[in-house]
């Protein structure tokens, strides 16, 4: 436990001394304003194409600051050599790995608190109206949205020999599942029999963080009936406590699933040298 | 690409929701008490006075005020007389209509009203003469609330009608009887009526100029049911939960005005105003929000709907053989589909407001100098296989269909989108000054919560030296 305590907070001391963070934590904090302007532009509570462009937004964005600076911290580990040496003591890979994901958890949470809360302040200030059901809600929504990727980017930093390698896989996988997504999806699925189809998305829905985080938000904004008629069961679910608690276990699920298999390919290289 | 887009709105709807579903719930309550604990045991009722004998000693004209006690029924008014019960109640077991009307000139107020039997339209109150007024009824029923039949001129007013599942527990709704029930009756006022869980709210067949004007209806399956009603207004009327809000079907020259229909999804086939056969009529002024489809237009030409505000329903706004109507000056926002077109050609589409839309406007008049082609794209994909509708506005959506450009001649397109809505939302869902400050401190402590944890964070772990 003291190992996993000591490993994070080397982490985190690193995390705040690496430009990088402070470039994401300006980009987060100019975005979050931008997204107060948009919303300044709507009045309409609750769901609407407004809230949909600004989850976009947010998915551009926070998948890829996720991935760049957690794949980066591990393979920095094998390229500047500290793994070398840390791996001569002592020290089980799990504790390492832990820890590592904890330092850059609340690195990453860090940068979100503060451009949340940067944004909170100024719309307070200027009396500006921003409902705090949708606000807590975006907040919330960010930080799944980056612990998710952020046990993705440990599995592309662990398969990864060096940073240029880890940013090409990131920037495949952050394509892949939040731009392409959608069109992929549509033309494979366009191979299998039809009632396939609907059973084969949700599986893979449930595969990508981006997508279910995000149907989770929207449905949890109230926009339910935008997913028609096909889905209304799980709405009403969703909306249910039960939905939430469900979600919870998802989302531990998919972080646990993703430590797992860094946890085995590190494992792998630690003892195959 | 949401950023470009020029939006404006409408605001604060979760509070009007709020308040009327604690308003419902409040007529809830009220009508759910069981009906063992308000009318007695069942065995008390064989020495209830009879409310019978207290019409036949009365002489035309005059006024009964009853006592504070319960009464059995059922009766037959068959002389103008009034009743006034307020305090009373009258509970009927028979087989029969707890109270039938078959005099001109009739008047009861205030009664609750027990109608313990359904079946072939037995109602708490069956009115077969002219001119009569029925106010302020309370009535749980087992069957059918009120029925017109062949009853001119009556005033149908602030009655509530609520559906008594008895110890049966739950009902279907195709067994349950109408709220009000009107055939062949002309020139009726039904007004401030509040209805909750019957199969038809309202059910208007062969009857001509009516009013219709601020009733309330949930949980049922159409709130407003009409069949050949020419010539009626249907204003102010809302309806929550319900299958269909409300079904206008054969008619010309009706107006369906300011009245509001929402979370109406939970059927397959739920729409907020479906409009079916329709002529020359006037659709205004409505909020449809939360349904499968907003507004639907079958087989209906010549008609003018504007100012409506179709919120956050699956399709805005649906034709289907549906020509020549006007539409203008509708508010559509967050429609998954904004508007679906079948065989309707036609229909002038124009100044109204869509929140999806790009628009742009060059001489300040609040209207857009560039079309706005709704992209079928997302609709076609979804009718292919409704399961994809998992993807409604994910990123990756929203970069196909901006990729898809094919035969843009005919997708259906706002000559002249408006910039801004066209509607204020009502005057109820604004905060009051209190609730805004409590939520505005709420949301300055997080905030600076947020700020300050980070801040700290970031001098304690990064900048400080060890």
């Amino acid at each position: 436990m003291s190992d996993l305590l000591q490993i994070a907070r080397k982490e985190l001391k690193v995390g705040f001394r690496n430009p990088w963070a402070y470039s994401f934590l300006v980009l987060f904090s100019v975005f979050s304003l931008c997204l107060l302007l948009i919303n300044a532009q709507t009045d309409i509570s609750g769901y609407s194409g407004v809230t949909g462009s600004m989850l976009s937004l947010i998915l551009y964005l926070l998948p890829l600051m996720a991935l760049f600076l957690g794949s980066f911290s591990l393979t920095g580990e094998k390229e500047e050599g500290s793994w070398s040496l840390l791996a001569t003591y002592p020290l089980g890979t799990l504790p390492f790995l832990l820890g590592k994901f904890a330092g850059l958890a609340i690195v990453l949470l860090t940068i979100i608190s503060f451009g949340y809360g940067l944004m909170g302040v100024i719309s307070v200030l200027m009396g500006q109206r921003f409902e705090v059901n949708t606000y807590l809600l975006f907040f919330l929504f960010s930080c799944g949205l980056v612990l998710l990727f952020l046990a993705l980017a440990l599995v592309i930093g662990a398969l990864s020999r060096n940073r240029w390698q880890a940013m090409t896989i990131s920037v495949m996988v952050w394509f892949f599942a939040v731009i392409g997504w959608p069109a992929i999806l549509i033309a494979l699925l366009g191979f299998v029999p039809y009632l396939w189809i609907k059973p084969l998305l949700v599986m893979l829905t449930l595969l990508n963080p981006a997508e279910f985080v995000r149907l989770f938000v929207v449905v949890k904004l109230g926009g339910g009936s935008i997913l028609g008629p096909e889905y209304y069961q799980w709405v009403t679910w969703i909306q249910g406590t039960g939905g939430s608690l469900w979600f919870a276990a998802l989302f531990i699920l998919w972080l646990l699933s993703a430590l797992s298999i860094v946890y085995a390919i590190w494992e792998r290289g630690r003892t195959h040298g | 690409m949401g950023v470009f887009l020029i939006l404006k709105g409408l605001r604060k709807w979760s509070f009007s929701i709020l308040s009327a579903l604690l308003l419902l719930g409040g007529i809830g309550l009220n009508l759910m008490w069981p009906a063992a604990s308000v009318f007695g045991e069942e065995n008390e009722l064989e020495s209830l006075p009879s409310l019978q004998e207290l019409v036949d000693q009365a002489k035309p004209g005059e006024l009964i005020i009853l006592e504070e006690q319960k009464y059995a029924g059922p009766v037959r008014i068959d002389k103008p007389i009034t009743i006034d019960g307020s305090k009373a109640a009258l509970v009927n077991e028979q087989t029969a209509s707890a109270i039938t009307i078959s005099a001109e000139g009739v008047a009861v107020r205030g009664l609750r009203i027990a109608q313990q039997q359904g079946g072939e339209e037995l109602a708490a109150v069956t009115v077969q003469a002219d001119d009569f007024l029925l106010q302020d009824l309370r009535i749980t029923t087992r069957g059918f609330g009120i029925v017109l039949r062949a009853a001119d001129r009556g005033i149908l007013m602030n009655n509530v009608i609520a559906w008594d599942s008895g110890q049966q527990g739950a009902t279907r709704m195709g067994e349950k009887g109408n709220g009000i029930d009107l055939y062949d009756s002309h020139e009726n006022q039904l007004e401030g009526n509040r209805i909750l869980r019957m199969r038809d709210g309202i059910y208007l067949e062969n009857s001509m100029n009516l009013n219709i004007i601020n009733n309330r209806i949930a949980g049922s399956r159409y709130g407003i049911h009409c069949m050949y009603i020419d010539g009626t207004q249907i204003v102010g009327n809302s309806g929550e939960y319900n299958m269909t809000g409300a079904m206008v079907m054969g008619v010309t020259n009706v107006r369906v005005a300011e009245n509001s229909f929402t979370k109406q999804s939970a059927n397959v086939n739920s729409q907020g105003i479906l409009l079916y056969d329709v002529q020359s009529s006037v659709v205004e002024k409505n909020i449809v929000d939360g349904n499968r489809v907003g507004i639907y237009l079958e087989m209906s030409s010549g008609n003018e709907l504007m100012n409506n505000s179709i919120y956050r329903n699956f399709v805005g706004i649906q034709f289907i053989d549906a020509e020549n109507n006007l539409i203008h000056h509708n508010d559509f926002v967050a429609n998954v589909i904004e508007a679906e077109a079948r065989d309707s050609g036609g229909n002038q589409i124009e100044l109204n407001y869509w929140d999806s839309a790009q628009v742009l406007d060059l001489n300040g008049d609040g209207v857009s100098e560039i079309k706005y082609a709704m992209n079928p794209f997302y609709a076609q994909l979804v009718s292919s296989d409704a399961a994809y509708q998992l993807f409604f506005q994910s990123p990756g959506i929203n970069f196909l269909s901006g990729m898809y450009e094919g035969e843009r001649n005919s997708w259906t397109t706002d000559l002249a989108p408006r910039v801004s809505p066209n509607m204020p939302l009502s005057a109820s869902g604004t905060l009051t000054e209190r609730e805004y400050i409590s939520e505005t401190a709420f949301m300055a402590i997080i905030a600076s919560i947020l700020l300050l944890t980070s801040i700290l964070t970031i001098i304690y772990s990064g900048g400080r030296k060890s």
